[in-house]
């Protein structure tokens, strides 16, 4: 019995040596970043992702999302509840948050931040239609109100199944009694010392601000009384520093040398970090996919306008080199602008060009032989012009100072030129790329250019194709109808599909309340986008994330950092 | 030199300076609100992950910081605005733009005044030993190393020497650190891999210009007197020849503080971290925040104007020949 207790006690001892270390405060965690520093704490003025991500560390919002976008409460006490209508939805927030001063946040917080200031003339809230609908016609504000101290209820007259992920979930209240002070005043509202320095964030989020020292450092330190800290301790540093970086050799040496905890690692290196005995690197997918646009108005190569043409083209470019060559293998062949980790992302049916046997330059040059742009020799093989005979020449425009895009600038070249096409490339400017290649109107009328002014509106300079590299909300990627509606707003290249149309439509409407059928909605999309080929799709690229190996209590995936507050330090 | 004929100078030199201040700013108020850009440009990038019309969003933008209203009332409203000492709200970094040069100069300021420094004293010393010991191993060893340092690039450097003292010897941290106190030895070691990435090249240049400067002077007669009438090589070198060959280095020092100032600590700033005026103006211009960006041009013209007329000043000093009147 003695030996059999002795037994025991050694196999609990080794079980406990072996589990992971308890959390436990301390240490000063510093986040490098390789980029622009925020613009504002003042979120509501914020243009930027930076400014949101660094006001976030002092406080949440109604929920957010794990890796497989499972919804985790936040501010809220419950779910959402949404009426079987598809039209209310009641907010039920926490009853322990409080501002700075003590003083308890309440619904009518939230409903004091939606009217007053987000759906206010004098704010200029960029982001207003977030929170508007359409009805008959005109964009309408929904109606906020509260309902007592915690409870809050939105109504809208039109269905929208993602109105709860693209506004809801996302949304953060301003103290109404502080707010009021500068309400209707842009410049005092824009100068408040309260909002500039996040003084009144109380307990809504695991941090507190203490120090913001621009184009350097963005510091905040624990905050004790973190309303989801109370029974866990969370968050477990001290401080947590994002420390921006101008070059990422810089950055990436600095991670070297342990003098930061984290940073992004750039393709290339990624190897040499992986074999770094004290690093510890994470292959992350991300919510951007890069494409290159064809131009279908009437200033780009006409033959841009024939799909069969367009598929021609984009069967001519290998994907999975593409991947291996331009992103290092970090990065999967895209055929769609949903990424891959998106519920709604799906394969079925989609036409896979530029890989396996859609991947042929042959068949490429019968398509467009076949569209009257080649003829054949009398070896059989086929030489491709334009309709004059002579040789098809395209122009490319993309960004100066984006390496990604001249390397996919000069893939195309390649790729294109084997077949007989001549690419020619325009480096330009982001704003001139903007203004000239971009926003278009019609030739002759006193219109203000814009990214979409009909089907008969083209581009100042013109352009066959365009580099790019977008965004999608992976969970709720009806807002990339922007660029894929008839009448998107970022429409530029003039693509045009009635049943795109339609089904972006659908997507917001009541039909799309039950998830299986929204699926079927963005699969079609997917499919008619993919078939149409208005762009190639090339890649959606990882992000590969290097930790020091002391950092505990990462959950890798596409929402890298959504547990933050539950980091910790192994060791000193 | 006249008492009198020296304040003129300098009250007519200030008088030109107010003019070309206020061309500076009005060219660069025009140039920066005529170009294409926007400040609401960068909303682009996120709206392709929101629901949002582009238009509405950048006339939101537009009319929040006043950009939506016709040019000349702009104009008008910034130069009023500045004569009453509000130089403007930095929309980039949500700051009153004097507040912003307020915190950020003096990190520019201990970075180039170290570097001029070191640069100007090392090279100055190197350049004169060299001239004296004209054609030996030591001469053509400075030679050799000046020539390096003036080819190196900036960016180059500054890596090589995060890498070696930095990574693989771990003398010192990676990047600047902002916390350190800034009269403090801790504050002074974080400066030395920066001092060095800026003050090298200029450094090897002043090598270079101390050399022939020293060398045309040792040639001039008055040395050929002062070395008859006996006294010590050291005395005839430091009373007669340094005098006479500093003056034209003077100038190319004010010359490169100019350029330093303006922009030329920028790199060295990125590599290190340091925020100071260079990384301010820079992000200053891609983000298009106009009134950031004309008070640096402003204060960068204003310290080249300065720079000059402190030089003048200094000449009466040490070349009493020299006058204004």
């Amino acid at each position: 019995m003695k030996r059999m207790s002795i037994l025991i006690i050694v196999l609990v001892a080794l079980v406990t040596s072996c589990a992971a270390p308890e959390p436990e405060v301390k240490g000063t965690f510093i986040d490098g970043v390789s980029g622009g520093d925020a613009e504002t704490l003042n979120w509501l003025l914020a243009a930027d992702a930076t400014s949101h991500s660094y006001a976030g560390m002092c406080f949440d919002s109604l929920a957010t999302y794990d890796n497989d976008w499972n919804v985790h409460l936040r501010h809220l006490a419950q779910p959402v509840e949404i009426s079987d209508d598809g039209l209310t939805y009641t907010v039920t927030i926490r009853d322990d948050l409080k501002w700075s001063d003590g003083t308890p946040v309440t619904a009518e917080d939230y409903v004091y931040t939606l009217k007053n200031l987000m759906f206010s003339d004098w704010l200029n809230y960029a982001y207003q239609t977030d929170w508007q609908e359409e009805v008959e016609g005109e964009m309408v504000f929904v109606e906020v109100e509260a309902v007592d101290e915690t409870t809050s209820v939105i109504r809208r007259q039109t269905v929208d199944p993602e109105f709860v992920d693209n506004a809801i979930y996302v949304l953060t209240p301003y103290p109404k009694h502080i707010a009021m002070k500068y309400e209707g005043d842009l410049e005092a509202f824009t100068e408040a010392e309260e909002f500039n320095n996040l003084t009144y964030t109380g307990n809504l989020g695991p941090y507190r601000f203490k120090e913001w020292i621009r184009n350097d450092k963005f510091v905040v330190e624990r905050n004790p009384d973190f309303y989801l800290g109370q029974e866990t301790g969370a968050p477990y540093f001290e401080e947590y520093t994002t420390k921006l970086f101008g070059s990422s050799a810089a950055m990436l040496a600095a991670l070297e040398a342990g003098d930061i905890q984290n940073c992004g690692i750039e393709p290339e290196q990624v190897a040499k970090f992986k074999q770094m005995e004290g690093i510890k690197v994470y292959t992350v997918p991300t919510r951007a996919y890069d494409l290159v646009v064809y131009n279908l108005r009437n200033n780009g190569w006409e033959g841009l306008q024939n799909k069969a043409v367009r598929q021609a083209l984009s069967m001519c470019i290998d994907k999975q080199t593409f991947v291996d060559q331009i992103r290092f293998g970090f990065a999967d062949p895209a055929f769609s602008f949903i990424p891959k980790p998106s519920p709604w992302y799906t394969e079925e049916g989609v036409t896979q060009f530029g890989i396996g046997d859609l991947y042929d330059k042959e068949a490429a040059k019968e398509m467009l032989l076949e569209a009257g742009y080649g003829i054949r020799e009398s070896d059989g093989s086929i030489t491709i012009h334009d309709g004059d005979g002579e040789p098809i020449q395209l122009t490319l425009v993309t960004t100066t100072g984006s390496k990604l895009t001249e390397d996919m600038s000069l893939f195309m070249k390649q790729e294109l030129g084997e077949i007989g096409i001549e690419v020619d490339f325009k480096l330009v400017p982001w704003p001139t790329q903007l203004r000239q290649y971009m926003m278009n109107k019609v030739p002759g009328s006193d219109e203000e250019p814009n990214y979409n002014n009909g089907p008969d509106a083209v581009s100042e300079e013109p352009w066959d194709m365009m580099a790019l590299a977008f965004n999608t909300h992976p969970i709720a990627p009806s807002g990339s109808r922007v660029f894929f509606i008839t009448d998107g707003g970022l429409n530029f290249w003039g693509y045009s599909n009635e049943r795109v149309d339609e089904l972006f439509l659908e997507v917001r409407s009541e039909k799309a309340l039950d998830p299986e059928v929204r699926k079927q909605m963005y699969a079609e999309i997917s499919q008619l986008i993919a078939d149409d080929q208005p762009a190639n799709f090339l890649s959606f690229p990882s992000s590969n994330q290097g930790f020091q190996a002391n950092v505990e209590g990462i959950d890798p995936g596409m929402r890298l950092g959504w547990n933050h507050h539950e980091w910790y330090f192994s060791e000193p | 030199m006249k008492r009198g004929g020296l304040q003129n100078y300098i009250i007519r030199r200030l008088f030109y300076a107010f003019l070309i201040a206020f061309g500076v700013v009005t060219v660069t108020f025009i140039l920066l609100r005529i170009g294409p850009s926007s400040p609401a440009d960068k909303y682009l990038a996120n709206i392709s992950a929101r629901t949002q019309d582009p238009a509405a969003v950048v006339e939101a933008v537009e009319s929040r910081y006043g950009l939506d209203k016709p040019i000349h009332e702009q104009y008008f409203n910034f130069l009023v605005n500045m004569a009453r000492g509000d130089w403007g709200w930095s929309f980039s970094t949500s700051l009153p733009v004097i507040e912003l040069i307020q915190r950020h100069w003096v990190y520019s300021f201990q970075l180039i005044l170290l570097s001029m420094l070191f640069a100007s004293s090392l090279g100055l010393l190197i350049g004169i030993y060299s001239a004296v010991k004209q054609y030996t191993k030591t001469d053509y060893i400075a030679t050799f190393f000046s020539f390096i340092g003036i080819s190196i690039p900036n960016f180059w450097l500054g890596i090589m020497l995060i890498l070696v003292f930095s990574v693989q010897l771990g003398w010192f941290k990676t990047y600047y650190d902002t916390g350190l106190p800034m009269f403090s030895l801790a504050n002074l070691k974080a400066l030395i891999l920066p001092v060095i990435t800026l003050g090298t090249g200029m450094m090897a240049g002043y090598t270079r210009y101390a050399r022939s400067a020293t060398l045309e002077n040792l040639r001039k007669d008055f040395v050929k007197t002062a070395r008859a009438k006996g006294l010590p090589e050291h005395v005839v070198i430091g009373k007669h020849v340094l005098r006479n060959a500093i003056l034209p280095i003077i100038t190319i020092v004010m010359f490169d503080l100019a350029g330093v100032v303006f922009g030329g600590a920028y790199l060295t700033e990125i590599i290190f971290g340091i925020p100071g005026l260079g990384r301010v103006s820079f992000n200053a211009i891609f983000a298009n925040d106009y009134p950031v960006v004309i008070t640096i041009t402003l204060i960068g013209a204003m310290v080249v104007l300065l720079t000059n007329l402190a030089t003048d000043i200094v000449y009466t000093w040490l070349d009493p020949r020299i006058r204004y009147d």
